[in-house]
């Protein structure tokens, strides 16, 4: 133990412990259910994250800075349903249609960001308001319509199996790089970037951050608008995905991303996280969700009911976790 | 107009002034926190700023840290005239402040703690030169503290010299410090002395703020005294007395260090402890205590005093041991049970344990006694209440408009107060402070101990945990030293003194033989 501590960050610990939790889960799926470990299962389980994923790393974000955003379903569902709304009529190219799905997400998170960072409204009010007010702005919209297919261009619809490269049986799919890449990208950014330090500053310390001169503000502020562009980039691979968008596209994702977020060790109350564990995070909470979907034994209704399991387990673990980290360092010095 | 204050031993070097205040006033609403106040801050000297809670010290902080501005006056950074309208403002004067409690990120390692307030180190974050850096300026500052360490888990004064280390890292000029040492061990207190004297070295000036007059006299080289907004005088420690000091601080002449108590006769056996440990904390604490008598627990920080303190209190329950209370064996196991054996307990922290501060002063002295107040259909009685409230009002001299404003608002002393009616309004049997005096001023300081005597007079059975010695030998009747979590003796008063004391809280082998 005392070796653990002395070289270990409680970050690095916390995910090597959620590798061997994962592990231990497909282990245990393999065990349980026939021809688990299979292409299909693991490309199954890869476009599912490939959804959450990015909507993980904006939530992480947030949450980071001490707030939660529960409005990022209804903003896929907006993202999703917009997007290829625009693109029944102009058959854009990827890289614009790209940039007209964040940039409506990221609008979307600017107006929780300037409630939420200058307003000074809580985040969980702000957030639980236009999850209701976005979901109903959709369904306005979308008069009951529904986005199909054969209104999409070709690229769209072909790119859920567009495959980048293959690994022996294993195809790794376009949109799986691109929610790795954004992984990759905030990943590199939260460890490097001075600028996005600011993100653990403020919600490690708030009071100590407007001491040490931090804009709190504008810093929670980008939070929101982060997380809402990689919901909108969420609902640019959700479209291409199913093809078909209705008004409840996106229901009860804020369930997942928050459930990635804290199984993958971001703290709840802040100041802490790494997008790696984000990325497991993600991956065990969507290997379980696809999984039960074929274990025999128990209900797939119990795939919400395990997310809140986990979701509790999870910041009780990390509660738990960081009151022994203190006292054990203090006996280790 | 003050004259410049002489420079102690440097006095052969002529330097300027860093900073200067000219007739700085400033009020809020009708009163006056400040009134004409000047004082000039050499470089490379500590100047001590003293003076009750109330003087004006608080305010005088704001101002040169930017985050008040003075109605009127002016301020003179390297003599020329500046306004200092924000934190960041001071800081590029060169300007720091760190408080008693620090100001650090939990969740980020020390290095990066002390660069956070640099905006120009570019856009890339290099975490080896970074690492360099702060080992540097820690090495500055004559202390080994490892960069990469997260500051959860460090200790109050290793959080403190992480501060320091962000100001120096800041080129600060001028470093107030607020009450640096209120929570600190006597040890630490030492290498803070220490990093005070590098800082001098380096010509940094420092405006230290504390109610601990024997700390003054060992690190100042000036010293103001402050009282009711006003400047009451500007001194070389030279020419200052501790009872000249006071005199002057309070106004009036008052004997505050002879002011032991005769012992109390003692009534019987209310409390009886043996063996009491919790496992990896403390272990084998025994004690009596009487109806009457005044317990204290002295020790350094971390001697784990109150820990045993929330074990009796049942907050962090005993693992193993014994506990007798009135002659009946007890188990506490929650404060549930130990209010039930009319156990109370003053809590050190009084923002978190203590008190709720934005309910109003009635309703945190109900707060454990809503029982009494229960009226039909399980309803509170208000007007029953607030009359519990003005009575200890009254009795505890808590000073107040009303006793319907937030607690929030009063000052430190009459919080500790409000804390103590609530407790009293339990009628315990046995009464546990823990630092009763920490942080509050002479005067409040004084009433307490006036308070916590007529309490054992009037037949309670009292512990105070306290690590101000001259407290702990004017208050106890008996003085149990702990260190590193073993009870190391006993005293009876008669016995104790400072130095044996400190001899056993230290563990220093050649201890008293008692």
């Amino acid at each position: 133990m005392n070796v653990l501590l002395r070289n270990f960050h409680p970050q690095t610990l916390r995910v090597l412990t959620l590798a061997v939790v994962l592990l231990l889960v497909i282990v245990f799926f393999v065990s349980q259910i026939d021809n688990y470990f299979s292409p299909r299962t693991l490309n199954r389980i890869a476009s599912s994250a490939a959804v959450i994923l990015p909507i993980a790393i904006g939530q992480a974000i947030v949450v980071m800075t001490r707030n939660i955003d529960l409005s990022v379903g209804s903003l896929v569902g907006i993202t999703a349903y917009v997007t290829g709304d625009i693109l029944a009529y102009a058959p854009f190219g990827p890289f614009l249609t790209l940039f007209i799905a964040l940039s409506i997400g990221a609008l979307c998170g600017a107006f929780n960001g300037v409630l939420v960072a200058y307003g000074r409204v809580p985040s969980i009010i702000v957030t639980l308001g236009t999850l209701a007010l976005f979901r109903t702005f959709l369904v306005e919209y979308s008069e009951a319509r529904t986005i199909t297919t054969d209104s999409l261009p070709k690229w769209v619809v072909e790119l859920p199996q567009t495959t980048l490269f293959s690994v022996g049986v294993l195809e790794v799919r376009v949109m799986v790089i691109v929610a790795l890449v954004a992984a990759l990208i905030f990943s590199l950014a939260l460890w490097k970037l001075r600028a996005a330090r600011k993100f653990y500053a403020v919600g490690s310390n708030p009071d100590a951050a407007i001491m040490a001169g931090i804009n709190s503000e504008r810093v929670v502020f980008t939070a929101f608008v982060l997380s809402g562009m990689l919901a909108g980039l969420a609902g640019l691979i959700f479209l291409a995905r199913f093809g078909n968008i209705t008004v409840v596209a996106g229901l009860g994702f804020e369930l997942k991303s928050i459930a990635a977020v804290v199984v993958g060790g971001v703290n709840i109350f802040g100041g802490s996280g790494t997008i790696l564990g984000v990325v497991l995070g993600t991956l065990l909470v969507d290997t379980i969700d696809n999984s039960l979907i074929r274990w025999a034994i128990v209900s797939e209704f119990w795939r919400e009911a395990l997310l809140g399991i986990l979701i509790m387990t999870a910041v009780a673990v990390d509660t738990f976790m960081a009151r022994s980290y203190v006292q054990l360092r203090k006996l280790v010095a | 107009m003050i004259s410049p204050p002489l420079a102690g031993e440097r006095s052969t070097i002529v330097s300027h002034p860093i900073l200067e205040l000219r007739h700085i006033s400033k009020s809020f609403g009708m009163t006056a926190a400040m009134a004409d106040v000047s004082i000039a801050i050499l470089p490379g000297q500590v100047h001590a700023i003293v003076g009750e809670n109330g003087a004006g010290k608080s305010t005088l902080i704001k101002i040169l840290t930017g985050v008040h501005q003075p109605d009127e006056g002016e301020m003179l950074v390297d003599g020329k005239q500046m306004q200092i309208r924000s934190t960041e403002d001071a800081q590029k004067h060169g300007i720091a402040a760190i408080f008693q409690e620090p100001m650090v990120f939990p969740d980020l390692d020390v290095a990066e703690n002390i660069f956070i307030s640099h905006h120009n180190l570019g856009l890339v974050m290099n975490w080896a030169t970074q690492y360099q850096h702060a080992n540097e300026i820690i090495a500055r500052l004559g202390i080994t503290l490892d960069p990469r360490r997260l500051a959860n888990g460090l200790t109050l004064a290793e959080q403190q010299t992480v501060e320091i280390a962000r100001a120096l890292s800041l080129n600060v000029r001028a470093l107030i410090m607020d009450e640096p040492t209120a929570s600190l061990s006597a040890h630490e207190v030492d290498r803070l002395v220490q990093i005070v004297e590098a800082l001098k070295m380096r010509g940094v000036a420092v405006i230290y703020i504390s109610h601990r007059l024997e700390e003054i006299f060992r690190i100042a080289d000036t010293v103001t005294v402050m009282r009711d907004g006003k400047h009451i005088s500007t001194k070389p420690i030279s020419q200052v007395t501790q009872q000249g000091m006071v005199r002057d601080m309070v106004g009036r002449s008052i004997n505050h260090f002879s002011m032991k108590v005769a012992a109390n006769a003692h009534g019987e056996k209310i409390l009886s402890v043996r063996n009491l440990t919790r496992d990896g904390v403390f272990s084998d604490v025994s004690f009596d205590l009487h109806i009457g008598e005044v317990l204290c627990f002295a020790g350094l920080i971390g001697s784990r005093r109150t820990d045993v303190g929330l074990a009796l209190f049942g907050v962090e329950p005993a693992t193993s041991g014994y506990i007798e209370v009135a002659r009946q064996p007890v188990t506490i196991d929650s404060p549930q049970s130990a209010l039930k054996y009319l156990i109370a307990y003053v809590s050190e922290d009084r923002r978190k344990f203590g008190l709720a501060l934005n309910m109003p002063i009635f309703a945190n002295i109900s707060l454990p006694s809503l029982k009494k107040l229960l009226r039909l259909f399980g309803l509170i009685d208000r007007k029953a209440e607030i009359a519990m409230a003005e009575s200890h009002r009254e009795r505890l001299s808590i000073r107040t408009p009303n006793v319907t404003i937030d607690v929030g608002k009063l000052s430190g002393g009459n919080q500790q107060k409000v804390m103590l009616a609530k407790w009293l309004e339990t009628e315990p049997r046995i009464l546990i402070f823990d630092e009763p005096t920490r942080g509050i001023d002479i005067g409040a300081k004084t009433e307490v101990h006036n308070i916590i005597r007529e309490l054992a007079i009037r037949g309670v059975a009292i512990i105070v945990i306290s690590s101000d010695l001259p407290e702990v030998l004017m208050l106890a009747d008996r003085v149990l030293v702990m260190r590193e979590g073993r009870q190391m003796g006993i005293f009876d008063i008669s016995e104790a003194t400072q130095e044996n004391i400190m001899a056993l809280a230290t563990g220093q082998t050649a201890a008293m033989s008692q």
